[in-house]
């Protein structure tokens, strides 16, 4: 017994001497949000952001240094693989900048470290945003943050392919479902349909599927995944694989995506805005005129899927007025038209999508009406293993012909094991 | 017997040709593809030769990186993890291999024990060890918990086992002292060893991605593998011509040490004068 | 035949009488905690820490979102190791993990082994292209070999489907397809490798005298007898070095399911690290910390196991 308990003071003091001492903190939940002081920003602010946004915000925050003289941003790119690696140690080595980009499915995780501070009221106007990309940021009632672009997923689809075969974009599930088939019968497609058989991520192909049949992915505290909308939902996606609509492979994971879309062995996929792009470079000149997006097709709703960024402030960090002086700058609207200009980010503040720039163009009019009708999944610490709980029966339903009713259970079942962890 | 060395001969280059040629042309098309564009490389089925031709890849790195901090910071932390690495690793190699100590056999079970658990889980107690020691953002960060590996006094070890005791004892019978014995006979006799040792050391250090990514906190401290990787790989997309060209460039200097040293595997034991 | 591992003997009673210096023995483990002080030190400090630190890790509730309080966890015991129990991914991962290590390691000895042997047998000339062409996959990164391995493998118009079409053969969907996918991967991952152990395996040929080889032929001894009676015997810390360095390696297998197949399809690639990089990805870092150390003791039992086949009495 006595070497037990020496055994375990031992363990305990190599822990301290290693993760260093900590007293106990408020988790998430529990914080009030503190106002931020009045006046101009000063001092040194530090900023992660991720790829391109590291590469271009420190240039783009000149202007808000010149609004502000006495500040100074500074940005460090960080490169997204590994992106949560680097937030989860620097949070716990207490190395936090004051201000980062997040993800936004992480939102619920880094909260309830306690490491976020509070969204600030005054400064930051819920009602500015896409609903949706809020949502992003509530953890436990509390805001921790606030959206800086979003995404969402539309249908892309070959028009000449669809004129072939005499169809016009699909607006409600019967209508996609002989949408696909016309396509690959009589537009000439292997494949009329992509949906993405299982594997990391599919669950955002899945989800809103879910979502437009009137189903979620809570209750309050509880999992609601056997609900009978799931399972609809769930032997819908089935179908398309059932009736060899969709390629049981995952093409993305290759690369092959884009090109069998440009060769034509593939007659539409859902993905977000920056297939535009894809789709433009690879199909060479003129293909942005054979292809085109259309909204996700309506059940008892016609929902979608909202991601893209949040920006969220330390409490680690040395600059928190300054920091959040920052963020509430980038969530201007005329901030976020010239943001989007500089890296083609869509602008999650709503006032925004009024700018010619944006509603001028058919491809983002599309995307911005659908932002209106876009979710998120709620913003658990434990969201990342119920997502791959999700994509794992998802994989069995495309592939091994799994009973939708059988997987819908054990996604249930599974996920209950995990918990929300809030 | 001619023919027969003749046959062998024509055999031995046919196996090693085909060897090269599956282990080298994927690499070929990977050097070809980094030149380019973009649409070209990701076409099915691929082109081997570049159709369109471009540096426009390489063009783009350059410019967007700060390239000269970045390779000088990957050049630091390797030379200075590898020189740390043959240092410690073979002192504690030969002393593991050939001197009686008390403690040598628990010693050697640790570190190799150590060489044994996976990396991953360590990596976080490892960070906030270094970040309570101040070494964030340092190169000290950088090196300091690379500067003794388990690996390398394995190998050391492994390599010192199968050099003669004669020669040691014999230099111990005329007086010499251990260090010297080290410094003059044992260090000269593991030059094969000690390249290896190098090449693997260098490498692992120069493509080392996670921990400078996690312990680099600005942009000035990024080594070459994280700053290439800022703009490759994206939240939504990869950009294939930027990792192919990435890749290349990363390569390069390590080629360039394995050429150099791959003729001291020539040299070991047949050419130190040992009878 | 003597060899060069055996070990002397007993050279400590041969020197006990030597005179007016210190005796031998305390001298030898003086010089000897003096060699190994330096390494020791930074041993200590920055490897053996942390490990003690996550040992301790898998024995309490640790999850992502108490990084910041790390002290304020529970001590579970031993629960997380009995969880494992139930994990069928888990399960399927360990059988991924052990089927690649059985193929996979052997092969790439083997291969490794023919191509250290051929470049040291004195008939090739353009030695150095061989061996920096060999060694070229060791050192390119993983995320450009994926994206070659994309073109070789890409079931309508990959290359190696390609291939096969010209004579007549319609090739599968290497990486789509569940019984094929992870020996795939095993080809892949004995590609990427052989070259590592080509270099390790060339070092140790070089410390085997020639002049074995010499009297051997004298005596009429053919290749593959010198082969078998001087090469392999002569380079057993070799080989050993190499087999326990390689197992480390494979039983750790992730890169290649990460960039090629991310465990799938329907969890046939899915291996024991790539479990537990998930699960430090999910935030069960006390769960992950266990799995590891799981891992850990199949890694030593494994290492064990090749030191009473291939060790010296040491």
């Amino acid at each position: 017994m006595t070497t037990h308990r020496r055994l375990g003071t031992a363990a305990v003091l190599v822990a301290a001497l290693v993760l260093g001492a900590c007293g106990r903190d408020s988790g998430g939940g529990e914080d009030a949000a503190q106002p931020v002081s009045e006046g101009k920003a000063s001092g040194e602010i530090t900023v992660w952001a991720m790829g391109t946004e590291g590469e271009k915000l420190g240039a783009f925050a000149q202007d808000f240094m010149a609004e502000n003289p006495d500040a100074k941003v500074n940005v460090t790119a960080v490169p997204w693989d590994a992106a949560h690696q680097k937030i989860a140690s620097a949070i716990a080595g207490k190395q936090t900048p004051d201000v980062s980009m997040l993800g936004t499915t992480w939102m619920g995780e880094f909260a309830k470290t306690g490491a976020l501070d509070p969204t600030p009221d005054g400064s930051i106007e819920k009602g500015a945003f896409f609903p949706g990309a809020w949502d992003t940021t509530v953890v436990d009632d509390t805001s921790y943050g606030v959206p800086w672009y979003v995404e969402t997923r539309l249908i892309y689809y070959r028009k000449d392919l669809a004129a072939k075969a005499g169809v016009t974009a699909p607006t409600t599930w019967d209508e996609l479902k002989s949408f696909a088939t016309a396509m690959r019968d009589k537009g000439g497609a292997k494949w009329g349909m992509n949906l993405q058989p299982g594997g990391t991520g599919s669950w955002q192909s899945f989800m809103p599927f879910a979502w437009s049949n009137g189903g979620n992915l809570t209750d309050g505290d509880a999992f609601t995944l056997d609900s009978p909308q799931v399972t609809e939902a769930l032997a819908y996606y089935q179908s398309f694989f059932k009736d060899k609509l969709s390629p049981p492979t995952d093409l993305s994971l290759q690369g092959a995506l884009e090109q069998s879309f440009i060769n034509g062995t593939l007659g539409a996929f859902i993905s977000g805005p920056w297939h535009v792009g894809l789709l433009t470079e690879q199909g060479g000149a003129g293909f942005k005129d054979k292809f085109a997006v259309a909204p996700m097709p309506r059940k008892q709703s016609a929902t979608s899927f909202v991601g893209g960024s949040n920006l969220a402030v330390f409490k680690d960090g040395k600059n928190r007025d300054g920091a959040w002086k920052f963020v509430s700058w980038l969530s201007r609207p005329e901030v976020q038209i010239k943001w989007y200009q500089a890296v083609s980010d869509l602008p999650a503040v709503q006032g925004a999508w009024n700018d010619s720039t944006l509603s001028g163009d058919p491809f983002l009019a599309t995307f911005g009406e659908q932002l209106k009708d876009a979710k998120s999944p709620p913003a658990i610490p434990t969201w990342e293993q119920v997502a791959a709980v999700i994509d794992g029966e998802v994989e069995k339903v495309a592939k091994s012909n799994a009973d939708p009713a059988g997987a819908a259970k054990t996604m249930q079942q599974r996920a209950t094991g995990i918990g929300t962890g809030v | 017997m001619r023919r027969r060395d003749l046959v062998a001969r024509v055999g031995l280059y046919t196996v090693l040709g085909a060897g090269l040629l599956v282990v080298v042309g994927p690499f070929l098309w990977a050097v070809l593809s980094s030149m380019k564009p973009e649409a070209e490389i990701r076409r099915i089925p691929a082109t081997w030769w570049p159709e369109v031709f471009t540096l426009d890849n390489y063009r783009e790195l350059l410019s967007r990186l700060d390239f000269p901090q970045a390779f000088a910071n990957s050049a630091i932390v390797a030379v200075l993890t590898t020189l740390g690495n043959l240092a410690f690793c073979s002192l504690l190699g030969y002393a593991l291999a050939k001197l009686r100590f008390p403690g040598r056999r628990a010693l050697f079970l640790v570190v190799l024990g150590t060489l044994m658990v996976p990396s991953m889980v360590t990596f976080v107690p490892q960070f906030v060890l270094v970040s309570n020691l101040g070494l964030v953002n340092s190169y000290g960060g950088l090196i300091l918990p690379f500067l003794a590996t388990p690996f390398g006094v394995f190998l050391m070890r492994q390599y010192l086992l199968s050099i003669p005791d004669e020669l040691i004892e014999a230099a111990r019978v005329d007086g010499a002292g251990e260090l010297r014995i080290f410094a003059r006979i044992v260090l000269p006799l593991c030059g094969p060893a000690l390249a290896t040792l190098t090449i693997l050391t260098f490498l692992a250090s120069w493509n080392n991605f996670l921990w400078p990514l996690v312990v680099a906190t600005t942009e000035d401290k990024y080594t070459l593998p994280v700053a290439l990787a800022l703009y490759s790989v994206g939240q939504n997309r990869i950009e294939y011509g930027l990792v192919l060209a990435g890749a290349v460039a990363v390569l390069l200097p390590v080629v360039i040490v394995f050429v150099l040293l791959q003729r001291h595997f020539l040299r070991g034991i047949a050419t130190t004068g040992l009878k | 035949m003597a060899t060069a591992t055996a070990p002397a003997k007993a050279p400590a009673e041969a020197n006990a009488t030597a005179g007016a210096r210190p005796p031998y023995r305390l001298r030898q483990g003086l010089a000897g905690w003096a060699f190994a002080t330096p390494f020791t030190v930074l041993f200590l400090l920055f490897m053996a820490l942390p490990v003690v630190a996550s040992l301790v890790m898998s024995l309490t509730d640790l999850r992502s979102t108490d990084l910041r309080t790390p002290l304020a966890v529970e001590f579970v015991g031993l629960d997380n190791y009995a969880r494992l129990l139930d994990d069928t991914q888990f399960r399927r991962a360990a059988l991924n993990t052990a089927i690649f290590v059985v193929v996979g390691v052997p092969l790439t000895i083997a291969a490794g082994l023919a191509a250290a042997s051929a470049l040291n047998s004195g008939l090739v000339k353009f030695r150095t292209l061989f061996r920096v062409g060999f060694y070229l996959p060791v050192v390119t990164s993983i995320v450009a070999l994926a994206v070659v391995w994309r073109f070789l493998l890409d079931p309508e118009a990959g290359l190696i489907n390609n291939a096969l079409r010209a004579v007549g053969v319609t090739g599968p969907n290497w990486l789509g397809d569940p019984n094929l996918a992870l020996p795939s991967i095993i080809v892949m991952a004995v590609w990427r490798n052989f070259g590592f152990l080509m270099v390790i395996f060339l070092a140790g040929l070089q410390a085997i005298p020639a002049e074995l080889y010499e009297s051997s032929r004298l005596d009429g001894a053919g290749r593959w007898a010198q082969f078998r009676y001087i090469t392999v015997p002569m380079l057993r810390p070799t080989l050993l070095f190499g087999g326990v360095v390689t197992s480390i390696g494979y039983l750790q297998l992730f890169e290649e399911p990460l960039v090629m197949t991310r465990g799938g399809p329907l969890d046939s690639t899915l291996s024991v690290s790539y479990h537990i990089y998930n699960q430090f990805g999910f935030g069960n870092y006390g769960y992950a910390a266990a799995v590891s150390y799981v891992l850990f003791a199949a890694i030593v039992g494994l290492s064990v196991l090749q030191f009473r086949l291939l060790g010296s009495r040491d």
